[in-house]
């Protein structure tokens, strides 16, 4: 008895301190799963903590159950809108990049560590994939909005390349299990089946399990844990027939958030909780696995292969990868740099452990080290690059609060809630008189803690907190009229997007006489629309731009794939004539 | 910019009582119109709606900037209505609009229309000028604020 209450008393003290450490992790900047790492490391057994934990089994249970949760949650994340940039680059990243990533850096390891060339790929194998927590956690932070085509690549290449390279290592393992030294047919037929039942019961899983929760009626609590269980069931199921219950959890994931759901708000919410958790959990217990004293050793191995990883291997994969799609080069160095690896290599590097290869502990070791160093350059200086690399976008205008209507309506409204800056767009205006969208209604002003009637309240203040009914359609719009604007001067709007904005389908040639510029023959004869889809290779996103002498043009709103508003930027060609300055 | 090089106290009106949108260009057109013999009232309005076509010169928080071009003019002329309640001029915000600046540059023009209307969209980008113009009731004191008016020392955030 008193054994296991010292287990949750040590359990649970870890995992507190943890998410204590994440506080101030962000006053740091530091990547918060490096600072789970950090206090993993610490109590463990080289650390002040001295807790031995080197149950591998568990470990890779553990491991394996918050991974899934993991991508069960960044599916449910995923927006079907952004397959439109993302999807088929990041399938090709996902499979043939991490293929290639997987052979450049095992060359490299099997010839630094002298070891066969089977080994070699499995090192290769066990650290090919991006790290869906790291990305993920990435791409959500607060205050990071990132182009949609970078961020859409990023995130469903990290969502769907974990079960490439388990296919990678559980068939390179089984390879070395058996003595053999080359590669055969059972590989691809290994392939098909792990892919192919991933993928369909993941998309039936997920049709069933939307249709479970629209269907059953339950306590409103049980609403996530019918998705979690239902997720990890299935996960389960695949697994065991042999497919890959990573895929099809993910992708359980994709369809249930795509789908309108019960409660859809309410599951998604808990499923960030539990995500955060489980990412908690398995970095710490990672970190305790660890045996930092014994990585020294090894340590210049390690960090050579590390470097060829991220200098070399990514870098070649997303090149050859991305080069059909034609991206644009700063993005394509972003997403060369942003190969975040995390827990998937460590807890690859357990298989060979349980499989009892000989050279078993020089791969946990070598992933660990490549793990860590990932963390510790790539994951500290994303954000840094992303602002030099001018990839960021203003963040779509979210509500402070957001309550989701189930009136059977037949279609969806929302309640949202909005503090007003004294910046706003409607601070200033009479609330009885607010334009708003269609389907969009002001419900009340809370000014001062008291509730007020739109009627009477009079002029918007700041600080105001006013509520809105609107259909789904309309909150967009109404987000963008009652959400506060970026705090960064230069994702401001007017900064950003430029002070005017155009119809997607004006002329170009009538918008440069507008302003008496000249146009090159090519751009002639095209839409405002279709001059940047066609400079964007039928692929635009929200941010992208491009100069046009005097102007720039600055894609502000795609709906349904077709650029509808595009802010100009009219930018003087010489710096103003002397006398003409703004100041007299 | 200098705005008393664009704007005289003939070209403006407060309080204009017009109520829609193709209403407000036409009394700019007029205001743009007058004093200059060889400009017409008619090709300037076509000139401005022509470029609202392409997307409102409405610059949110009540404010627009109709603006076109124009090949008899032989300098760029500016002329502003306060309305004495918005109207809808399909901007940015969706909220109508109350202060309207309408600028006509001529066609040899180029650099110089940019910067102008650069310079305009920062001056009434602040919305502490623009709430001083609301609170104004005549012509003359609309003309002296529009004259007086400062950038601000330190670049709006």
């Amino acid at each position: 008895m008193e054994i296991i209450n010292q287990f949750v008393l040590i359990g649970a003290a870890l995992l507190l301190l943890a998410i204590l450490a994440s506080a101030v992790s962000y006053r740091v900047g530091m990547p918060l799963l490096l600072a789970f790492l950090l206090v993993g490391m610490l109590a463990g057994e080289d650390g002040p903590g001295g807790i031995v934990f080197d149950d591998v089994p568990l470990a890779y249970l553990v491991g394996s159950v918050a991974l899934a949760i993991i991508l069960l949650d960044g599916g449910l994340n995923t927006r079907a809108d952004s397959f439109r940039a993302g999807l088929r680059p990041a399938f090709t990243l996902a499979t043939v990049g991490v293929l290639i990533t997987c052979l450049i850096t095992g060359l490299f390891a099997a010839w630094i560590l002298d070891l066969t060339l089977l080994e070699g790929l499995l090192i290769g194998a066990i650290v090919g994939s991006t790290d869906a927590a790291a990305v993920f956690a990435l791409l959500r932070s607060k205050g990071l909005a990132l182009k949609q085509r970078v961020s859409a690549t990023l995130e469903i290449e990290s969502g769907s390349n974990d079960p490439m390279a388990i296919f990678l290592t559980i068939a390179l393992v089984e390879l070395l299990a058996r003595g053999q030294q080359t590669p055969d047919w059972d590989l691809l037929w290994l392939f098909l089946l792990q892919m192919g039942l991933g993928a369909a019961i993941g998309l039936l899983g997920g049709r069933l399990l939307a249709w479970l929760l629209n269907r059953l009626t339950l306590e409103s609590g049980m609403y996530p844990m019918l998705t979690l269980m239902g997720g990890l069931t299935l996960y389960g199921v695949t697994a065991v027939l042999g497919g890959s219950g990573f895929l099809a959890i993910y992708l359980i994931g994709i369809v249930l958030g795509n789908r309108s759901i019960r409660d859809g708000r309410t599951i998604q919410r808990v499923h960030h909780g539990l995500a955060w958790l489980s990412q908690i959990g398995m970095f710490l217990m990672l970190g305790l696995l660890a045996a930092p004293a014994a990585l020294i050793s090894g340590a210049p191995a390690s960090l050579a292969i590390a470097a060829v990883l991220m200098l070399v291997a990514r870098p070649a994969a997303v090149a050859l990868c991305l080069w059909p799609f034609r991206f644009p080069w700063r993005e394509q160095a972003f997403i060369a740099w942003v190969g975040l690896r995390g827990a998937v290599p460590i807890i690859l590097a357990l298989f060979p452990m349980i499989a009892g290869l000989s050279n078993a502990r020089v791969f946990l070791d070598v992933a660990f080290f490549v793990v860590l160093i990932s963390l510790l350059v790539q994951g500290w200086t994303l954000a840094p690059l992303a602002r030099w690399l001018k990839l960021e976008v203003p963040p779509p205008p979210a509500p402070d609060e957001q309550l989701d209507l189930e009136a059977p309506t037949g279609r969806h409204h929302a309640l949202v809630g909005y503090r007003l800056t004294a910046e706003g767009h409607v601070t200033g205006l009479a609330a009885r008189d607010l334009y708003l969208p269609d389907g969009a209604r002001l419900v009340t002003v809370f000014r001062r803690g008291e509730p007020l009637d739109t009627a009477t309240a009079g002029l918007l203040q700041a600080d105001d907190l006013v509520y809105v009914l609107a259909e789904e359609a309309a909150l967009p719009t109404v987000g963008e009229l009652f959400a506060a604007s970026a705090e960064d001067a230069r994702l401001a709007e007017r900064a950003f997007f430029g002070d005017f904005m155009l119809h997607g389908d004006a002329w170009l040639h009538e918008v440069a006489a507008a302003y008496g510029l000249p146009l090159p023959p090519e751009a002639t004869g095209q839409t405002l629309a279709g001059f940047l889809t066609q400079t964007f290779h039928g692929r635009p996103v929200v941010g992208d731009r491009a100069r046009l002498n005097g102007m720039e043009l600055v894609v502000r709103e795609i709906v349904d794939g077709r650029i509808t508003r595009v802010g100009i930027k009219l930018t003087p060609l010489l710096p103003p004539a002397a006398g003409s300055g703004k100041n007299p | 910019m200098d705005i008393t090089d664009l704007i005289t106290l003939e070209r403006i009106v407060c309080d204009s009582e017009v109520a829609s949108k193709k209403r407000v260009i036409e009394v700019l057109s007029e205001l743009l119109a007058t004093g200059q013999p060889d400009l017409m009232a008619r090709p300037i309005f076509d000139s401005l709606i022509g470029r609202e076509r392409l997307g409102s010169t409405g610059l949110g928080h009540g404010v627009a900037l109709p603006h076109g071009r124009f090949p008899q003019s032989q300098h760029a002329i500016g002329a502003f209505v306060k309305l004495a309640k918005g109207v809808d001029f399909d901007a940015i915000d969706r909220q109508p609009v109350d202060l309207v600046f309408g600028l006509l540059v001529p066609d040899h023009y180029t650099d110089e229309h940019l910067r102008i209307l650069a310079g305009l969209a920062e001056m009434f980008s602040d919305r502490s000028f623009c709430q001083r113009l609301r609170e104004t009731d005549s012509n003359q004191a609309l003309f002296e604020r529009l004259r007086d008016w400062q950038p601000a020392k330190t670049p709006l955030p």
